[in-house]
């Protein structure tokens, strides 16, 4: 049974409904001398311990003849309980809680029938039936809306998800170190296995903390995400040189890891990019947390938007300047151009679209990956196009770029236009409340 | 006919509510074929699995309700308005207060009480035929667009003084309930292959249960039934208690739960409530009293049936309890009014048979037995005899209790001493019994005791003792009292009677409905009586050549009508006999 009304004696919930226990070992006398002698104190009483007589509510013909002599025995040997002018008034005051925060009389209602009172006990108020008597409660007791409840709690840094996400950034930096310590087939091993460990790093970085989706997502749209990240992310290992080496008329050989050779391999970006899960996972917890407390508050949707929306840039240049200064360190350990522009477009790009994800909004995400990594891909099959007979002007627009600001500008300008889509969706989408509902279906 | 029979969290899961009595309805109905579509109420309830089925249930559908995939339909503008429009007139019924309350409104404002019902039946209908054809409704409810009209309509004029106080967080959670709620509205149901073929829907509680119901009868004008054992609505409340939510939150939900309800009861052809309680509160919440057809749930009988028979051979002396032990029953008044009835009689015992239900019940038990303990010594024989309490706590299949039958049978008179109760089992069982019996008046037990035994006020262990003293010292009343409560509860509460209630309420269902299927004969002419209401009958009813005209897709009609040879003969017998 549902309850918590008795206020004055702040019993639990479902507290009141439990007929008295016994307190000790002179349970019986003392209570049965109050039910003989009728002095039982009104508030803790029930609605039966006063009025004319206990039984006459019964209606089975059976009880009638002992109802009559009951209220005899009443009248010759006890005291007549107190009866009052104004019954529903003791009532009103035993239910107090229910009746001040019920939101319509019929909860009253449930409630008291809850608590045991029937039509026929409300006939004792003077009431029809218990619907009746509710209303009069309804009407009688003043609307209190009792303390709000606790907003729903914002999520906690948790040192799990902290270690879980400056783990790719560690393995990434372990595999960087095998592979410059090694040299022929060996590094070709180590590169393969860090490849597969730095994937497996990452994995359980995305599904705990702050950037993994609250709802399962569907396959479809999970893998398709997947596979574009991992297609952005080896260009951004391969491609500038790649770019480079076919503009000039190679490649001559395969990548053999060094940032200098027939096919330059370009890794601080990359390292960088995965020490930058850690700032990535901040920046959500941030902007989840922070959203989460403005909710609270919000008393409308507009204000919430208003104030979601400098948080939500504010939390975008944050992870910015933490992915520079990345890219900047690991561009002077490892001795490489740090190849700062691509990085940071595609830094944000992925940051974006995990966070569109993580709050829920799918159309969008998936898309502007996708529509990079084509745009990338388009952009070498045009220049390896432009070497057959008579299409040479295929290669034309690449190759202006790539003389202007070199190789890294084909990526730099590719995710930095899907970039800014998502960031003009995100500033959309991210800052409605609905983003920042908190789900989770009871199962 | 084909019979649609809605469940939600129950039949045929086999953790389901209310399994037994479906169960039961569905093999005691062999001459109608049953659709089964039941919604899970959790994964762990799909995981347990679901009961064996009879043959004549021709197929079941599920969906869960406790989650929902969106499935990435996205709005056009014109789709998009659709939506705005039936949520908006949605969200405004709400806001404008609880359905049940006789005005609509706090202001009365002025609109006939029917005008508010006849919105929210629109604008429900309105989301049902937009998820019908554009699909994308989950997602759709869980849009911001959702929360902005509901926003819009807390704030517009006229609504309720709790809704504008509405923060963020509360129309979020408003907004996510009506997700939850609304997402029946998806199913993929009511088209002629599903519920719209069905020449009946019988919902077996009312709420989320009836609304597919609700909306096959707006889509194909199939006709509901809906029985409701419990009240949905009063659970609603109880569950939803002050801690659970803001104001806001529990006003827009008590409201909406209100005027599904309404909506519900307004549309179904026969409401039938398990007892009088249920039939208040659907009387209370707009059900007209016309189409309120009590049916008792049923209970087997036979097991009883050895005792019932059978002269009384109990201890004269004995008072029996049986049942769930938990606070609700107060034993604690029963302990006290058995101290009262030892002075009266001495040599009286009282057998207390249950098992705690849950660490609450076992607490309570606990105190029970302390409290046994402390108002009664031991007692013994003689001087050289091992006494024992005149109080035992026993559970049901120790060796003096082996079935529930025993139970009943030990004692000269059976005791009820809940404060609250909603259909009492245990008293009916006792009655079975053929005994005599003492309860309090709570739920639903002057209803069913009617005149067959004592009834005292809840609470109050000395009218409690005087009654049951006087049943002790009169064999012969008990003995007639016995009779009688056992010839009212072979009457009223068997599963026999309960199957025929049904089996005639369909029937006049069907009765009261227009013919949607014609079948012609091969001149075209329109074959009266050609679908008759019993699809198994032994006897052919058409010739073959009879053609169907079915407005409603494949029916029952057409399968019964092209049958070539008569339909499969059921031994008449077997269906109309004790089953």
């Amino acid at each position: 049974m549902n309850g918590g009304e008795d206020g004055a004696t702040g019993a639990a919930p479902g507290e009141l409904d439990r007929p008295g226990q016994p307190g000790g070992a002179d349970a019986w006398d003392a209570r049965s001398q109050e039910w003989l002698l009728g002095t039982e104190e009104d508030a803790s009483g029930d609605p039966f311990s006063r009025g004319e007589s206990p039984v006459s509510a019964g209606v089975a013909p059976e009880i009638r003849a002992a109802a009559v002599k009951d209220t005899a025995a009443d009248s010759r040997g006890t005291i007549p309980r107190r009866g009052g002018a104004d019954p529903v008034k003791v009532l009103m005051h035993r239910h107090r809680v229910l009746c001040e925060r019920a939101v319509d009389p019929l909860e009253i209602a449930a409630g008291l029938e809850a608590h045991g009172v029937t039509d026929r006990a409300a006939v004792r108020f003077r009431h029809r039936d218990v619907f009746s008597l509710a209303e009069e409660l309804y009407a009688r007791v003043p609307r209190e809306a009792g303390p709000r409840p606790e907003p729903a709690p914002a999520p906690r840094v948790r040192a799990d998800w902290v270690l879980l996400t400056l783990l790719p950034g560690a393995v990434c930096a372990a595999v960087v170190t095998g592979v410059r310590l090694t040299e022929g087939r060996p590094r070709l091993l180590v590169a393969v296995a860090g490849v597969l460990a730095v994937a497996l790093a990452v994995r359980p970085a995305l599904r705990r903390g702050p950037l993994a989706p609250a709802r399962a997502l569907a396959w479809r749209t999970a893998t398709g995400a997947r596979v574009w990240t991992c297609w952005l992310l080896a260009y951004a290992l391969f491609g500038n040189g790649l770019l480079r080496t076919v503009a000039d008329g190679g490649p001559d050989g395969l990548p053999t890891g060094a940032a200098y050779g027939p096919w330059p391999v370009t890794v601080a970006p990359v390292l960088a990019l995965t020490l930058a899960c850690a700032p990535a996972a901040w920046s959500a917890h941030l902007l989840t947390a922070a959203a989460r407390r403005r909710l609270a508050g919000s008393r409308g949707l507009e204000e919430f938007t208003a104030a979601v929306q400098p948080l939500l840039l504010g939390v975008f240049v944050l992870f910015l300047s933490a992915l520079t200064a990345l890219l900047a360190l690991c561009g002077a350990a490892l001795g490489e151009p740090a190849g700062c522009p691509e990085a940071l477009a595609l830094g944000a790009l992925l940051l974006l679209a995990r966070l569109l994800t993580v709050h829920h909004v799918t159309q969008g995400p998936a898309q502007a990956l996708a529509a990079a990594a084509a745009a990338e891909a388009a952009a070498m099959a045009l220049v390896l196009a432009g070497r057959l007979p008579g299409c040479a002007f295929l290669a034309v627009p690449v190759d202006a770029l790539v003389d202007a600001w070199g190789a890294g500008s084909v990526p730099a300008v590719v995710c930095g236009v899907a970039a800014l889509a998502l960031l003009i969706r995100a500033t959309r989408t991210l800052t409605r409340a609905s983003a920042h509902a908190p789900t989770g279906d009871p199962e | 006919m084909r019979i649609g029979l809605l469940t939600e969290g129950g039949y045929p899961y086999v953790s389901g509510d209310a399994r037994l009595w479906c169960d039961r309805l569905v093999r005691g109905l062999g001459r109608h074929e049953f659709d089964i579509y039941a919604l899970s109420r959790s994964r762990r309830q799909e995981d347990e699995g679901r009961l064996e089925l009879p043959p004549h249930v021709s197929r079941v559908r599920t969906a869960p309700l406790w989650t929902a995939e969106e499935d990435g339909a996205a709005y056009g503008r014109r789709a998009r308005r659709r939506f705005v429009e039936s949520y908006g007139e949605l969200a405004g019924v709400l806001c404008a207060g609880p359905a049940a309350d006789g005005a609509d409104g706090p202001d009365g404002s002025g609109a006939e009480p029917g005008h508010m019902a006849d919105r929210f039946g629109s604008a429900l209908y309105g989301l049902a035929e937009l998820a019908r054809d554009e699909g994308g409704l989950v997602g759709a409810l869980r849009s911001d667009t959702a929360v902005r009209t509901l926003e819009r309509a807390c704030r517009a004029p006229g609504a309720l003084g709790t809704a504008r106080e509405a923060r963020v967080p509360d129309l979020l959670a408003v907004a996510a309930h009506l997700e939850r709620a609304l997402r029946p509205l998806s199913l993929d149901w009511y088209g002629d292959d599903g519920l719209g073929a069905a020449d009946l829907c019988h919902a077996t509680a009312g709420g989320t249960a009836a609304l597919p119901g609700l909306l096959a009868r707006h889509f194909s004008d199939v006709p509901l039934l809906v029985t409701e054992y419990g009240v949905p609505l009063r659970s609603h409340y109880l569950a939803s208690g002050p801690d659970t939510a803001t104001p806001v939150v529990r006003a827009l939900l008590a409201a909406f739960h209100g005027r599904l309800t309404a909506e519900v009861y307004g549309r179904a052809a026969i409401i039938t409530p398990g007892n009088a309680h249920a039939r208040r509160w659907q009387e209370r919440c707009g059900a007209d009293r016309a189409r309120i057809r009590t049916v008792h749930p049923g209970m087997e009988a036979s097991r009883f049936t050895e005792v019932g028979e059978a002269p009384d051979r109990a201890d004269p002396d004995t008072l029996v309890w049986v049942g769930r032990i938990e606070p609700s029953k107060d034993l604690v008044s029963l302990l006290h009014a058995f101290a009262e009835v030892r002075r009266e009689a001495p040599k009286a015992r009282l057998r207390v048979l249950g098992a705690p239900a849950g660490p609450e019940g076992e607490a309570y038990l606990g105190h029970c037995k302390a409290l046994a303990a402390q108002l009664f010594p031991d007692e013994a024989e003689g001087v050289h005899a091992v006494g024992d309490n005149p109080v035992a706590f026993e559970e049901i299949g120790g060796p003096e209790a082996p079935t529930l039958a025993h139970a009943y049978a030990s004692g000269a008179v059976v005791v009820l001493s809940s404060v609250v109760e909603g259909f009492p089992v245990g008293l009916v069982e006792a009655m079975f019994c053929g005994r005599a019996t003492v309860s309090t008046d709570v739920g639903a037990v002057v209803e069913a005791i009617g005149g067959t035994g004592l009834v005292v006020p809840p609470r109050n262990p000395r009218a409690l003792a005087e009654a049951c003293v006087a049943l002790l010292r009169d064999p012969e009343r008990r003995e007639r009292l016995g009779a009688a409560a056992r010839a009212r509860a072979l009457e009223l509460f068997t599963i026999e009677q309960n199957i025929t209630a049904f089996h005639g309420i369909y029937l006049e269902i069907v009765s009261h409905c227009p013919v949607r299927r014609v079948v012609l004969s091969a001149a075209g002419e329109p074959l009266p009586f050609a679908v008759p209401a019993e699809a198994h009958i032994p006897v052919r009813w058409t010739g073959p050549t009879a053609r169907v005209v079915a407005r409603g897709g494949p029916g029952w009609a057409s399968a019964a009508a092209n049958r070539p040879a008569p339909v499969r003969a059921t031994p008449l017998a077997a269906a109309e006999g004790p089953l």
